[in-house]
């Protein structure tokens, strides 16, 4: 994985000279640990900056919204559908990007290794399937397989759906996964059972909206939260408003979320609100047999109308 | 989420069947009494003076 | 005033569906059980998930959407 970076590097710098884009979306080195930044390139000198390690987990299709210029940019599995998504909803032109594809095995989950020591990390390098960190109080050495991110942990699409250069070979994809072990688990609670769950899931939050602005997904140019007249959803803390804006925000990504994980990546309570996308995800599966994504030319399920759409919840 | 699904209902009626509207108003009724009051979602306004 | 609890159930109707039907009960002199408050909305499509969360978060009992 560390290997990418020289194609990618070569593959960004060729784009730039030749003009072929105007500007390249990568990382580059943040200035906390696991916690890698984007980086827009517009000269070649500028690729120098980019880097490519275990902690790029920022979902890249966010900065395309509406850009005007030919971009190119550097997409995982689940980054290439976010951008098949921009692309079906006409948010970015296909012909306007140069896709540089990035096999993935999976990014590190920043709250589970900072939850391994008591003080804070101050470097974490990585060598193949390990990684080591250091932290006030000493210096470890973990299995990377075993602090995947939980949506990698569980991830069916590793290679780009859509590229127009590899920065690497295909990677094996998962297979035989349990996508949605723990929605089922959910799904067979009471109802007084469910309320205590999300309760306590969602006691912690700060309604920062980290995860709205992380999300590739949340680009309405004024978020229903913003909005005051009407005010659909408070702006405290209340349980209920803080509820009620993560209940809307994952109907908002229903049949469209391709869980990146970059909600819960830039959440610092560490909420993990993605169980609410994955089961708006399930149940798109279920009803419509619909992944979102995969491909250019097939229209969204909430867009389209079908004789045979699911109608029984209808009296 | 924690909502009784009994709360939350669907349904469609032309604009020429108040026979099956009369019917559904009954059942929905019927259904959200059966499960008492609603106290989950609510958000409690402060009081005041 | 009685004291028992009646539930609070809104309602929300096409106005080209439902809400037809229901002043054709209306006219037509039926009865039906008084806990519904109707809200019209110009189609059903103009129905979204915020309007049933709000209705809820305000002390509704049960919501009924209708088209």
């Amino acid at each position: 994985m560390v290997g990418y970076i020289d194609k990618i590097k070569e593959i960004s710098e060729r784009l730039l000279k030749e003009g072929t884009v105007e500007m390249v979306i990568g990382f580059q080195k943040g200035t906390l640990p696991m916690m890698n930044t984007p980086c827009f390139a517009k000269t070649p000198e500028d690729v120098g900056n980019f880097v490519w390690d275990s902690h790029c987990g920022i979902n890249l299709a966010n900065y395309l919204t509406d850009r005007k210029e030919k971009i190119g940019v550097i997409a995982k599995g689940c980054d290439s559908r976010s951008i098949v998504t921009h692309i079906t909803e006409n948010k970015i032109k296909r012909e306007q990007i140069f896709v540089i594809g990035a096999p993935c095995k999976g990014m590190m989950d920043r709250h589970k290794i900072a939850s391994l020591f008591e003080t804070e990390i101050r470097s974490v390098a990585e060598n193949d399937g390990k990684l080591i960190v250091t932290a006030g109080d000493g210096e470890k050495t973990l299995e990377k397989a075993d602090l995947l991110q939980k949506n990698c942990a569980v991830c069916a699409h590793r290679n780009p759906v859509i590229h127009d250069e590899l920065a690497a070979d295909p990677v094996e994809d998962q297979k035989d996964v349990d996508r949605y072990a723990d929605v089922r688990e959910i799904e067979t609670m009471p109802p007084a059972e469910k309320w205590d769950y999300f309760d306590d899931l969602f006691s912690a939050c700060i309604r920062c909206y980290a995860c709205r602005n992380a999300c590739p997904l949340c680009y309405c140019p004024t978020c229903f939260v913003d909005e005051s007249q009407p005010q659909w959803v408070g702006k405290s803390t209340d349980p209920i408003d803080t509820k009620t804006f993560h209940f809307l925000r994952a109907y908002h990504c229903a049949g469209r979320c391709t869980d990146c994980g970059s909600c819960e990546r830039a959440c610092p309570m560490g909420i993990n609100m993605r169980m609410l996308t994955k089961k708006l995800e399930k149940d798109c599966i279920d009803a419509f047999g619909w992944e979102p994504g995969l491909d250019l030319n097939q229209r969204p399920p909430l867009d389209t109308y079908k004789m045979d759409d699911p109608e029984d919840f209808i009296k | 989420m924690g909502i009784e699904p009994g709360r939350l209902h669907f349904s469609w009626i032309s604009s020429a069947e108040a026979t099956k509207f009369v019917d559904v108003v009954t059942q929905v009724t019927d259904a959200v009494r059966a499960l008492g009051p609603h106290e989950n979602f609510v958000k409690h306004m402060p009081k005041v003076a | 005033m009685s004291t028992e609890w009646e539930p609070k159930i809104v309602a929300f109707f096409c106005n080209w569906c439902t809400y037809g039907a229901a002043d054709l009960a209306g006219v037509s002199r039926m009865q039906y059980p008084p806990n519904i408050r109707a809200i019209r909305i110009p189609c059903a499509g103009r129905m979204s998930p915020k309007f049933i969360l709000a209705a809820f978060r305000n002390g509704a009992d049960g919501v009924w959407v209708s088209g």
